[in-house]
């Protein structure tokens, strides 16, 4: 398929559709409605169902049903809106219900603003509900990277019988980029899934579904199997670019737009001498550990977490494998306000001057 | 070569369907394009902002501090940006709306009543079709004039020949602003 210009919230919901996505349902909050906008008009084109619902409390039980139903089923939101979907989120690891839940993130905390920013990623990889569970956390960096994601994302949510999260800034939500599509999955609906309620004529499966777990014992079963599963994810499912970080001796941790930013005034820096890379997660959850505990620290003078959210929200992760190694500075915005190319390479470039005398 | 593209107004002015009219435009002749607006909550009559970074090569960083050609269609706009545009860069005012002196001797300055000549046109919704035409006329090296020809009849094939004359007698009469200005 050819190259099409489209909108970052545009793309991901096509890249769902065309994952197997049959039911979204979900309660409009800026910079998150292109979402529900177009698939309002393209989940019936194939045959699917797109509901808005009467709250955000409402969407996700509507998801968590569908869910139930065997159905590949998304819902998406901001901020204020995920933390009103936490509940059945948590429903969704309780139960074992596979779920893709998109945040296009802004400002906070509270309302907070309209305006794009990365104020989520502690909700998002620490605790998107309650009761402890963890959901596997992608943050695409480019509307491709969001494509190919969310088309995928289904993948994991049904192996683990977990929600899936999409965490992307309103600002990659409202760009336009070239992205090319993925051919169309078919949904399977035979109604083989083990979680599937449904049941077709001569089924026998004995699909069903636990919530809440009793005795205590079965649900400390549950905790257990869980806590393999993330452990597994840390093994096998970490996704991560490492850019020019062979010789670096400054590493910028940077992930969704603040990224490419990034990526941009290192190749700047680099044309001036500077060693410096960057670790760019694209799982946030399961945190690339790896990409830390392998580096030389002789070599390595410090990191640099580059966020739209003050106060830097992933450089507790990073301080927990870099263990004191090396520092960890800071260059953040927030409220709304972006970043820029010069603003970056200027920021860098003067903790790097300072950490060279 | 990479170049960036700032056009601000005020909601309902057309600044959002410009920016992507130029984006799709650049990408059909094979280029990268990226489209970011800016607005606050208001529907009409706040503040918008797009930026349009083109590109014969995939474009990493979409944000830009400054711009190379900034197209400000108010007066507001004109004050609050004016300043990100680069040391010999274009400015195309719509000077129907852009009072203030400029007073810039850096950059290339291409003035244009954009709201005036729409209406002698025959309609004010066209007037940011005329300042693309002046972004064509003035090089700015973002789009050419066949290229944004091929759009605009995509764009109103729908519509009666009426509406694409209009917008292709709008985009010559910029493209003539644009050359004068050089």
């Amino acid at each position: 398929m050819a190259k099409v210009l489209m909108k970052g919230c545009e793309a991901i919901a096509e890249a769902a559709v065309r994952a197997g996505c049959r039911f979204f349902a979900g309660y409009p909050i800026t910079p998150q409605n292109e979402i529900p906008e177009y698939l309002s008009w393209r989940l019936p084109e194939v045959g699917g169902v797109f509901v808005q619902g009467e709250s955000e409390v409402a969407s996700v039980n509507m998801v968590y049903g569908a869910a139930a139903s065997g159905c590949r089923a998304m819902t998406s939101s901001s901020g204020p809106g995920i933390s009103l979907k936490a509940e059945g989120i948590s429903y969704l690891a309780g139960t074992g219900l596979p779920a893709v839940i998109v945040n296009i993130s802004r400002g906070g905390p509270g309302l907070g603003s309209i305006q794009p920013a990365q104020q989520d990623y502690l909700q998002a990889t620490k605790a998107l509900g309650h009761g402890g569970f963890r959901a596997m956390v992608f943050a695409p960096s480019t509307l491709q990277e969001a494509v190919d994601l969310t088309y995928n994302a289904w993948e994991y949510a049904e192996r683990d019988r977990n929600p899936v999260m999409i965490l992307m800034d309103g600002c990659l939500g409202a760009i336009m980029e070239l992205v090319e599509f993925p051919e169309m999955k078919e949904p399977d609906r035979k109604g083989t899934k083990a979680w599937d309620l449904n049941r077709n004529e001569g089924d026998t499966r004995n699909a069903r579904l636990l919530t809440p777990y009793f005795p205590e014992a079965i649900l400390e079963l549950k905790n257990n199997s869980q806590k393999k599963m993330f452990e597994r994810w840390a093994q096998n499912d970490v996704q991560v670019e490492e850019f020019m970080v062979e010789d670096a001796e400054y590493i910028i941790v940077a992930y969704g737009i603040s990224a490419r930013v990034s990526k941009e005034a290192i190749l700047r820096l680099r044309e001036e001498g500077y060693k410096v890379g960057m670790i760019r997660p694209i799982t946030l959850y399961p945190f690339p550990k790896e990409s830390f505990n392998k580096l030389n620290y002789d070599q390595v003078k410090g990191f640099i977490d580059v966020e739209l959210a003050i106060p830097a929200q992933m450089h507790d992760d990073i301080a927990l494998e870099v263990k004191d190694r090396a520092p960890i500075y800071e260059y953040c915005r927030s409220g709304g306000l972006l970043f820029d190319d010069d603003g970056v390479y200027a920021a860098v470039r003067k903790i790097l001057d300072g950490g060279a005398k | 070569m990479k170049k960036s593209l700032v056009i601000s107004g005020s909601g309902g002015q057309g600044v959002m369907s410009a920016g992507i009219m130029i984006a799709r435009t650049a990408v059909s002749a094979g280029k990268y394009a990226t489209f970011l607006p800016e607005y606050g909550p208001e529907q009409r009559g706040g503040s918008a902002k797009c930026t349009v970074v083109v590109n014969d090569e995939e474009i990493i960083s979409p944000l830009m501090a400054k711009c190379d050609t900034l197209i400000t269609m108010n007066e507001q706009s004109f004050k609050k940006f004016g300043a990100s545009l680069k040391a010999g860069g274009i400015l195309i005012a719509n000077t129907s709306r852009v009072l203030s002196e400029i007073t810039r001797e850096d950059i290339t300055v291409v003035r244009v009543p954009a709201d005036d000549l729409a209406v002698e046109l025959g309609n004010i919704k066209c007037a940011n079709i005329i300042l693309i035409g002046a972004l064509i006329g003035a090089d700015a090296g973002i789009i050419t004039e066949e290229a944004m020809l091929n759009s605009l009849e995509a764009k109103f094939a729908s519509k009666k020949q009426e509406v694409l004359d209009l917008n292709k007698a709008a985009l010559a009469k910029g493209i003539e602003y644009g050359k004068n200005a050089k």
